[in-house]
């Protein structure tokens, strides 16, 4: 039985190992730095967005809205570049993407509507506001050289954004376990009154969390429409399921009040190996759907059945 | 559909949301009917053709579809859970399955056979959520991932044309100049109205919603009417996609993807608390019939299609916040 719990605690580390050994075992190429610096690459727009449901799952609250978010900070970042230049116009677009998130706030702490249909509403209308300030055609960048300049490998593994995405994603870890708005935020998600009763604003963490995670899709939009060149009012919209799925996966509970850095790091390695793997055989995109909502309901399931035994978020801080 | 308030006074008590003043009561309970009825009027005026039979029919014609889905949706919010994120999977299965089922089985057969395995996606999902205590969510989307996944491999990943010309006739035919998939719409809402306002059933539906310890210490039981919910989605939703795919006659994948918004903006527009343990079928309808005659006059009007959906975002996030300031109820959390 301790086996099992243990085994069950370290879910996360267990699967990915298991993934990279069965794919460096069959897949030919696969156990390469050029296949590990690819897999990373391509995690990191879902892991720089996962890093912002992190803080909001554990706060209690879900964003459905970031994949529009998306799309609208890389429309802006793209659309002002022959107005104000191109870095001027990168920052505009993450803010676009922290006022994306103000609004979510907005709706969610002061004007009380459920996370849910709130970000529900917002979904629609940011991605409503990209068609529109677009055409629904995708806009060209000014400066093409710029995109390969942001996919280069540095030290053989890191392109620039998934550096970005290994560095926030420690920030975030050190943030949750050792300063006090992080505790906060485990205390407003596991009972917001009683966070109050304790001299924490639960409405303003709630708030801020919407904004970061706002801020959040918001980067990885700009990087994602800076690395392509181009703003596209469809980037983005099947996004919301991959990044549930790597946050979930990596322990953070949507009921609230638990998660970690460290488990939304293996989870969005765990799908990209899965999906990278995947790939390299040829399995159909279908397939891959099949194998990583089999994973997500498995994973929870295993959460719900097995209990490791009352846990903190201290404790949470390792993956699993 | 200006019954619908009347029928919420004569429906389950809810004297918790009264707020007291006779002015925040008559806008929270006739609110829609209002609604409903500025869009009417606006409508006839603005439009020559809004107020004529062939517009209605076609309104009805296509609110129909996502319709069916709403009266499922209306008691998976209703027992508590959330939302079914699922329906994009079981309609494309019922989509799917009865047209590719048809060569095999024959026509009505594989009908049947696609309503009862996309009622069985809802069995599992009911099962994680209810049973094993999983966030519906979570379990919905990764049900519905699994479902699709499966539901594509099995025709192999392309799209499926109908091989009966006679069911597309049978569907698009008319009964008194009613379109028959009005009609059975039609049958499904009033079921599902009855079951949820008059049957023990749908009594324990708004227990288990309103307080899930004091239904359990009632001796409901919680956990089947929490899966039932969901059973309930799956079979509208697989009768939806089967119907829809008749009247395509061609079905892909992705052909059900935005019904589980549209069903769930229907339901909350109508005013059906996400928390659980409110709301009824006819008043989720009148939700639905606001945002179809709304989106309706847009399009008379040459609205843009973006226009259209940042209009209708705004219409949820307000409809939902009115709500929750004319009833005074703490929300936000999820």
């Amino acid at each position: 039985m301790t086996v099992l719990v243990r085994l069950v605690r370290y879910r996360v580390a267990v699967i990915l190992g298991l993934t990279l050994l069965i794919a460096s075992l069959t897949v030919s190429g696969f156990p390469s730095v050029t296949t590990l610096g690819l897999g990373l690459d391509r995690s990191a727009t879902i892991g720089i967005i996962a890093i912002g449901m992190t803080v909001l799952l554990i706060a209690r609250q879900i964003d459905l809205s970031v994949g529009s978010t998306f799309a609208l900070a890389g429309i802006t970042a793209i659309m002002l570049q022959p107005v104000i230049g191109i870095w001027p116009a990168a920052l505009a677009g993450v803010l676009a993407g922290a006022a994306a998130g103000a609004f979510n706030g907005l709706l969610s702490v002061v004007f009380k509507v459920n996370a849910l249909v709130a970000t529900l509403a917002t979904m629609l209308i940011f991605r409503s506001v990209a068609h529109w300030l677009t055409d629904s055609q995708p806009v060209p960048g000014t400066d093409i050289m710029l995109s390969l300049a942001l996919s280069t490998v540095h030290l053989e593994i890191f392109t620039l954004r998934s550096a970005l995405f290994v560095g926030s994603i420690l920030l975030l870890h050190f943030w949750l376990t050792r300063t006090v708005a992080g505790r906060n935020l485990f205390a407003v998600g596991s009972n917001a009154d009683a966070a109050e009763a304790s001299g924490i604003a639960p409405g303003r963490t709630v708030f801020l969390a919407f904004v970061f995670a706002g801020t959040l899709a918001g980067v990885a939009g700009v990087l994602q429409s800076l690395t392509t060149n181009t703003g596209s009012p469809v980037f983005g919209a099947e996004l919301i399921v991959t990044v549930i799925a790597a946050v979930v996966v990596g322990g953070t509970r949507i009921e609230g009040g638990r998660g970690s850095a460290l488990g939304t790091l293996g989870g969005v390695l765990t799908i990209a190996a899965l999906t990278t793997a995947m790939e390299f055989e040829s399995v159909p995109a279908y397939i891959q759907q099949v194998v990583v909502g089999l994973i997500l309901i498995l994973l929870v399931v295993l959460d719900r059945t097995v209990r490791p035994g009352p846990r903190t978020h201290a404790a949470a801080g390792v993956p699993g | 559909m200006t019954d619908v308030p009347i029928q919420m006074q004569q429906g389950t008590a809810n004297e918790r949301f009264r707020s007291g003043s006779p002015l925040f009561d008559l806008l929270s309970r006739g609110g829609l009917a209002i609604a409903i009825l500025a869009v009417l009027i606006y409508g006839s005026l603005a439009s020559p053709v809004f107020f004529t039979a062939g517009n209605f029919v076609n309104v009805l014609t296509s609110m129909a579809i996502v319709g069916i889905v709403v009266v499922g949706m209306t008691f998976v919010l209703v027992v508590g859970g959330l939302a079914d994120l699922s329906v994009p999977a079981t309609i494309a299965c019922g989509a799917i399955l009865s047209l590719a089922l048809q060569p095999v089985i024959g026509p009505v057969p594989a009908f049947a056979a696609a309503i009862a395995l996309a009622g069985f996606c809802g069995l599992m999902s009911g099962l994680l959520i209810g049973y094993v205590g999983i966030n519906p969510i979570v379990a919905t989307l990764g049900v519905g991932t699994i479902v699709l996944g499966i539901v594509q491999a099995a025709v192999g990943g392309v799209i499926v044309y109908g091989t009966n010309p006679d069911t597309a006739a049978l569907v698009k035919s008319r009964l008194f100049g009613i379109p028959a998939i009005v009609l059975i719409f039609m049958a499904v809402a009033v079921v599902g109205h009855f079951a949820l306002s008059r049957s023990y059933w749908g009594r324990w539906t708004i227990a288990t919603g309103g307080n899930y310890a004091a239904a359990e210490a009632s001796a409901v039981p919680v956990r089947a009417v929490k899966a039932g919910a969901f059973v309930i989605t799956g079979l509208c939703a697989g009768l939806s996609g089967a119907l829809l795919g008749l009247t395509l006659q061609s079905a892909r994948p992705l052909v059900g993807t935005g019904y589980e918004f549209s069903a769930i903006t229907a339901v909350v527009v109508g005013g059906v608390s996400i928390m659980g343990g409110f709301g009824s079928v006819p008043r989720a309808i009148a939700g639905l019939v606001f945002v179809q005659l709304l989106t309706n006059v847009m399009v008379l009007q040459g609205v843009r299609t973006p226009v259209q959906g940042f209009a209708l975002g705004l219409l949820i996030a307000i409809a939902v916040a009115l709500d929750v300031a004319l009833r005074r109820r703490a929300g936000g959390a999820l």
